[in-house]
């Protein structure tokens, strides 16, 4: 039997529809994360599983029992919550505090004994004598997690747990509880961090507007559309390492500001188009080589390139592509990239487009990495030079305030 | 500050008791005829006895007086701890509940029928605190929840209507305005054994509390935490909210309104044993008792024969001491 079913669960304050439509299952030693946007209705998810939320339609079981019918001790049994905030400002020693998560347990618990293992399963046996009020609040989460544990329930759900913490108590958090899952105990655990999420969940629980948007396992769910989708940012999935990574820049569909080309590689060029996308043009470049680092870059940002084999000199096919690119480019770019008898088709493509009447700037830079000679032709033909990137993202802002006729 | 009872409740219960036991023998003694120790014992151990004038003085008025003042100072720290912690607000004392307004309320209309003589004022009393909390209650029903903070809002509401219509009837009967105004100062003074009997009637209502001494520290967290840690919180509330409200009813209809002590005793009593329940509550119950005993030895012997109104003397013992303990707190 599922340890939590959700079946068609509507929920409102007053008349404020916070959820909809949720159906989940969780079953016994899962480890899953919910993450969605600031009022997507996490914690009154939470709160709802808890039992301390009733829900107006649908059902919300634990171990087959609706939350309804389950008294507050009994369902402490069930469940324990590491909630987001918590306040105590009376003067009660860490060991006094830690011991109330033992009360759902009545007089069984040897609750003395056991506050000081919890205490020490968390690393934190030492501020078993210190007063509460003075801890400091990486301290305190770590308290209230061991209160939590004291309920010795089968299910923990935590509410942004992380939020309060430093890089390095964030992963030792994450760590343990981990190593808590793996000796049995599930996790529901809201977070905001998506990196955290991927790398630590088994599964994520993605929430949108009250409604489930996605379950499953994190690069199932935390797809670029599905995270562009939910969050309204524009997102781009980095492979380093062995590990996948997320990174995110506001602005998900800015106006179209017009169409630049990028003649660059080695990663000369991975800066100047993640800016550009960030400021909202349409970004193309080549020719580069497949795997190439300013390759792998537009391939995350989802440019149209023209993309040669690797380590191979520019071919006919390619070229004939890229020159289709530039024709359709409102300015083309050149980045200091060192140029030689592979890719030096790019520049004689450069040159024969600024014939053609369309802008071409470039970094002097691209002089000095010459071994060919072919960037001597480029001042003479017309091509704009700027000390760097910089210069040349600064003279495009200028170019986009003037309206063109 | 170094806190006794830190870890064992009994060792900070006992010393308390201590303090109880030589405020009682203390206030025993003296009056405006002092007996010695040892004559109080003598008294203790034989009983009343009829034609015996100190032994009358000792049984029919001193005795009865001292333990009503002892029960009245125990009923209102046990309501202070019990209201400061469930209102989370450390201004908070049993009167804020309304229900001592309209126990005041319910003497006034005593006094001005003329009904004077006992049981009928504390009756009376007793009916209009009862018949306040009933009001405050209704009042923060929410869908089967007691909402502290309009519960806390409605008490100061109603006592502000019983205080103004006390004072209508204060203008409307002048010739009673005296007896109405001591009434309302608090007072031990003529209290017999008939006061005692009502307010032993609290002594339950002192102890239950006792049980609750776990949820009430979970409590201190908030409402939702306790539920989250399996608290029947609205339970508990219903219980410790009516048991608050006896033990006021109770006290104020014996003496009329005392302040400070209610107030005070929990903040003193959490300075010393700290703020968990199962020594708090024990330990304010018999300092709340010592403190007011103190107090009403003083009001009755510093001036003899006049006396100082106790209320008086509460604050006047009770606001250095605090302050005192605060300093002393703070330096931690």
């Amino acid at each position: 039997m599922a340890l939590v079913t959700l079946r068609d669960v509507d929920f409102a304050y007053d008349e404020r529809p916070a959820l909809r439509r949720i159906s989940f299952d969780l079953q016994e030693g899962d480890f899953v994360g919910i993450v969605g946007p600031n009022g997507s209705g996490k914690s009154t998810l939470i709160d709802l599983i808890d039992g301390l939320q009733h829900p107006g339609v649908g059902e919300v079981l634990i171990g087959g029992v609706p939350t309804r019918k389950i008294r507050r001790r009994q369902m402490a049994r069930e469940v324990a919550l590491v909630p987001q905030h918590f306040t105590l400002d009376f003067d009660l020693s860490v060991r006094e505090v830690v011991e109330m998560g033992a009360y759902c347990r009545g007089k069984d618990a040897d609750a003395c004994a056991d506050a000081e293992l919890t205490l020490a399963r968390l690393g934190a046996r030492e501020l078993a004598g210190r007063r509460f009020t003075e801890l400091s609040g990486g301290e305190k989460q770590l308290v209230v997690l061991a209160q939590a544990l004291m309920q010795k329930a089968k299910l923990l759900l935590l509410d942004e747990p992380a939020s309060a913490l430093d890089v390095s108590h964030q992963l030792r958090l994450f760590d343990l509880l981990k190593e808590l899952n793996s000796e049995g105990l599930s996790v529901l655990c809201i977070l905001h961090d998506l990196n955290l999420a991927i790398h630590y969940f088994d599964k994520l629980l993605v929430l949108s507007e009250g409604e489930v948007a996605a379950y499953g396992p994190p690069d199932e769910v935390l797809r670029p559309e599905i995270v562009e989708a939910v969050y309204g940012v524009r997102a781009y999935l980095h492979k380093h390492a062995g590990r996948t990574y997320l990174t995110f820049s506001p602005r998900l569909r800015p106006e179209r500001r017009g169409r630049v080309h990028v003649v660059c590689g080695g990663g000369t060029g991975a800066g100047l188009m993640r800016e550009l996308v960030d400021a909202g043009y349409d970004v193309s470049a080549g020719v580069l080589n497949a795997l190439d680092t300013d390759e792998e870059t537009g391939r995350e940002l989802g440019l149209s390139m023209a993309v040669e084999a690797p380590f191979s000199p520019v071919g006919d096919e390619a070229d004939a592509e890229n020159r289709e690119l530039m024709r359709a480019a409102d300015i083309v770019m050149v980045t200091a990239v060192p140029v030689s008898h592979g890719n030096a088709r790019n520049i004689e493509a450069v040159l024969e487009t600024v014939a053609a009447g369309t802008p071409v700037w470039a970094v002097r830079g691209v002089l000095d990495g010459d071994f060919t000679g072919v960037t001597a032709e480029l001042e003479p033909t017309g091509v704009a030079l700027f000390a760097d990137e910089a210069g040349m993202l600064a003279a495009l802002r200028e170019r986009a305030s003037v309206p063109t006729t | 500050m170094t806190r006794l009872a830190r870890t064992s409740v009994w060792p900070g219960v006992a010393l308390a008791g201590g303090v109880l036991v030589a405020c009682l023998l203390v206030s025993l003694a003296f009056g405006p005829a002092s007996l010695s120790l040892g004559e109080v014992w003598h008294f203790v151990t034989t009983g009343p006895v009829h034609g015996d004038l100190p032994n009358a003085i000792f049984w029919q008025i001193r005795l009865p007086r001292v333990l009503v003042a002892c029960l009245v100072g125990a009923e209102l720290a046990v309501a202070g701890v019990i209201l400061q912690d469930l209102f989370l607000n450390p201004l908070t004392d049993p009167y804020v509940t309304g229900v001592s307004s309209g126990a005041a309320l319910g003497a006034t209309i005593g006094i001005v029928l003329h009904l004077s003589n006992l049981p009928w004022m504390a009756v009376l009393a007793l009916i209009g605190g009862f018949l306040t909390l009933g009001v405050v209650w209704m009042a923060a029903r929410r869908r089967g929840r007691i909402d502290i903070f309009v519960l806390l809002l409605a008490g100061v509401t109603i006592s502000y209507l019983a205080s103004a219509l006390v004072t209508v009837l204060m203008i409307r009967a002048n010739q009673d305005m005296y007896a109405i105004v001591y009434w309302l100062m608090g007072s031990f003074s003529g209290r017999g054994w008939p006061d005692v009997e009502i307010a032993l009637v609290a002594v339950p209502f002192m102890i239950a509390p006792l049980f609750f001494a776990k949820e009430m520290d979970i409590l201190l967290q908030g409402e939702k935490r306790a539920l989250e840690l399996g608290v029947e919180v609205e339970r508990t509330k219903r219980v410790l909210l009516v048991t608050a409200g006896v033990l006021t009813a109770i006290a104020v209809s014996v003496s009329g309104i005392i302040g400070f002590v209610g107030l005070v005793v929990p903040h003193i009593v959490r300075l010393l044993v700290g703020p968990a329940h199962r020594s708090l509550l024990p330990v304010s119950l018999l300092l709340g008792a010592s403190m007011m005993g103190i107090a009403d030895l003083l009001s009755r012997t510093v001036i003899a024969p006049n006396e100082i109104p106790v209320g008086v003397v509460t604050t006047f013992v009770g606001a250095p001491l605090f302050v005192y303990l605060l300093r002393r707190g703070r330096k931690g």
